[in-house]
């Protein structure tokens, strides 16, 4: 399992076209993905193969996300998602 | 055995049905609920997954369609759509639900859908939230492909059908029109909505303004009493057969050959009868009647598309196949007239502030491309246009003059068209009542309005259930205004038709004749009746009864007075 943290550098933040590219982007590997976002103290999950749990995230611009990678192309899986998500 | 339940409405659209009910859900679709066998979830999944490659298939091709198109950018919001069509959160939930609760695919895909769009409007983000159209758009094309092989919009009814909602659109009830609807019942509305004027013009029995359908499911046999305003519900057998009678008898109104001889009252006074129409369809059935003319086209009903904005193309088409189905009859064509209950396909309504000629003139693209179908279809038969809600002289003179544009645009691409086609006014705000002498020499010919405007003059919200009691067309505002509206066109030499449903009332037809206006234009349905009513009245007596009633100062009197001269 890989660990990574991110902020979000997309303007708008995870919107419609950029929640569609990292679903694109995370049904190219093996591994499980999944986002994690602190809103307020509340822990939120999104799968990132599941373009409504990614828009459900509301992950505006400069929020930081935790990438989990779990899978056998976890490593590059993880940075393959934070380099997009840094925008 | 379940006891037979009445439930009272108002009446909207009158004739009896007998039906069963059919809940609508979306306003923009209608879908159905029932429990499955177990053994047949299996079919069930595979039915809705057939509908799911179905969308896959249709939104790539309209992807590749609009990436080859010049604006390639426009194929974006069709990946987010794909994208939810394989997402888990939605496509996998609907199947376990299916398969957990035994249920149909639509009824999986409504509580599925119902729980995401609760998601999307937790969300802070005014972007995002918005968002659940994409949702809302394949849920719409999901459902469609479900309940239909064919590529056509339009639903298949089980069986004869009641639509029972707490409002239908007037759209829905236009897209269903050739299907086995029966009737309608709803709890918002009031008689003078779209909706039932819809329904009034394709025959359709109506109860509106019902407080409470919870009492009504999917399945339950109704009977609709639109000419009395009420809903039985599981009907006892004597009273199914007294019913199955009544619409028996319905049926029999055909046109018959003295629909053709000229309109005139007992005392030998000519008067020119006309219809009203919604739909380019019923254009043949007025033919099929001689009609003199069609006073009204209400034109917005066939303007506006599901999937879009019309094209000119089409309308001209459209509007050529009305005028030469009633050549020589002349056809008044309305220009679109949006109103506050009117909702389009693609969901925008319209407020007060922007209804008929002041929504043309904030969208003159919809209003020109209007115009350039309707002149180029001119040529084809005795076509005359009115602007609807006109308010001021000066969007008068703003319409005249996007009139005379488009005549010129036309002329430089050489297309054909009436030059001389006459332009005329909807009389239906008290503005334009006080100030139509004003307005006289700026067009051609005039039509009143009396729905809007009695609801204008006794200020009465359309939509409001108690617009029943307070709507009467006997109250001495509406006679006096009736009146002066007459004397002052009188004067300017333009003729006036009155085409609204106070020309359908035996009673208020009367009062019309009585004070001087001698054309009238109604309803298909009610064109037959108002021919006989108008033959047995003595326009003499009728013009004393005015007189007399001129002085009244109750409705109420006035009205028992009117009814019980013409009997």
């Amino acid at each position: 399992m890989t660990e990574r943290e991110v902020v979000v550098g997309h303007r708008l933040g995870l919107h419609a076209r950029a929640a569609a590219r990292v679903v694109q982007l995370a049904s190219q590997f093996q591994s499980s993905i999944t986002l994690f976002r602190n809103d307020h103290g509340k822990e939120l999950e999104a799968d990132a193969r599941s373009i409504l749990s990614i828009l459900f995230l509301a992950a505006a611009h400069g929020s930081t996300l935790i990438v989990r990678a779990d899978g056998s192309d976890e490593t590059d899986a993880a940075s393959s998602i934070c380099e997009y998500l840094r925008g | 055995m379940t006891e037979e339940r009445i439930i009272r409405g108002v009446m909207a659209s009158s004739g009896v049905a007998i039906g069963r009910a059919i809940r609508i859900f979306d306003p923009l679709l209608i879908s159905y609920n029932f429990h499955i066998e177990s053994a047949d979830t299996v079919k069930e999944v595979s039915r809705f997954r057939d509908s799911v490659e179905k969308c896959r298939k249709q939104l790539e091709r309209m992807q590749a369609e609009l990436r080859g198109s010049s604006i390639p950018e426009s194929s974006y919001f069709v990946d987010a759509h794909l994208l939810i069509l394989k997402d888990k959160l939605f496509v996998d939930r609907i199947i376990d639900k299916i398969q957990a609760e035994a249920v149909n695919a639509e009824w999986a895909i409504q509580q599925v859908s119902g729980e995401l769009y609760e998601a999307y409007d937790r969300l802070h983000d005014d972007y995002l939230r918005e968002r659940r159209i994409d949702l809302e758009d394949i849920v719409r094309r999901m459902l469609h492909n479900l309940r239909s092989k064919s590529s056509s919009t339009v639903p298949s009814l089980p069986y004869d059908a009641v639509l029972v909602g707490k409002s239908i659109p007037p759209s829905t009830l236009f897209e269903l029109r050739s299907t086995r609807v029966a009737g309608l019942v709803t709890e918002t509305g009031s008689p003078l909505s779209h909706t039932a004027i819809v329904a009034r013009s394709l025959g359709l029995p109506a109860v509106v303004g019902i407080h409470d359908l919870s009492g009504i499911s999917s399945g339950d046999q109704l009977i609709v009493n639109g000419t009395r305003g009420f809903v039985i519900c599981d009907p006892d057998r004597a009273t199914l057969t007294e019913y199955r009678q009544k619409v028996k008898q319905q049926r029999s109104t055909v046109p018959r050959s003295s629909d053709h001889e000229p309109c005139t009252t007992q005392d030998g006074v000519r008067i020119s009868l006309g219809a009203n129409i919604n739909f380019c369809e019923e254009s043949q059935s007025a033919a099929a009647h001689g009609m003199e003319f069609i006073g009204l086209y209400r034109t917005e009903f066939d303007f506006f598309k599901e999937d879009g904005k019309p094209s000119e193309e089409e309308l001209t088409a459209k509007y050529t196949r009305v005028l030469e189905a009633l050549r020589p009859a002349p056809v008044t064509f309305r220009t679109v007239d949006v109103g506050p209950d009117w909702k389009s396909g693609d969901g925008t309504g319209s407020s007060l502030a922007s209804r008929g000629l002041r929504f043309s003139l904030e969208n003159q693209d919809l209003f020109k491309l209007q115009l350039r179908s309707l002149l180029r279809a001119s040529h084809h038969g005795g076509m005359r246009i009115l602007l609807p809600f006109v308010s001021t002289i000066d969007d008068l003179d703003a319409a005249i003059g996007i009139i005379a544009g488009v005549k010129k645009d036309l002329t430089r691409h050489h297309h054909k068209f009436d030059r001389e086609v006459p332009v005329g006014v909807m009389i239906e705000t008290p503005a334009a009542a006080q100030t139509c002498d004003l307005m006289a020499s700026r067009v051609d010919f005039f039509c009143l309005g009396t729905n809007d405007l009695i609801q204008y003059y006794l200020v009465i919200d359309r939509s409001d259930q108690s617009a029943a009691l307070h709507y009467t067309p006997f109250h001495p505002a509406i006679l006096r205004c009736l009146h002066q509206v007459y004397t002052l066109l009188q004067y300017s030499g333009r003729p006036v038709t009155v085409c609204g449903e106070m020309a359908a009332d035996p009673a208020a037809a009367a009062v019309l004749l009585g004070l001087g206006f001698t054309s009238l234009s109604v309803s298909l349905a009610a064109y037959p009746r108002m021919r006989d009513t108008i033959g047995g009245l003595n326009l003499g007596k009728l013009r004393e009864l005015a007189g007399e009633i001129m002085k009244m100062e109750s409705p109420k009197s006035i009205e028992d007075r009117v009814r019980s001269t013409i009997g």
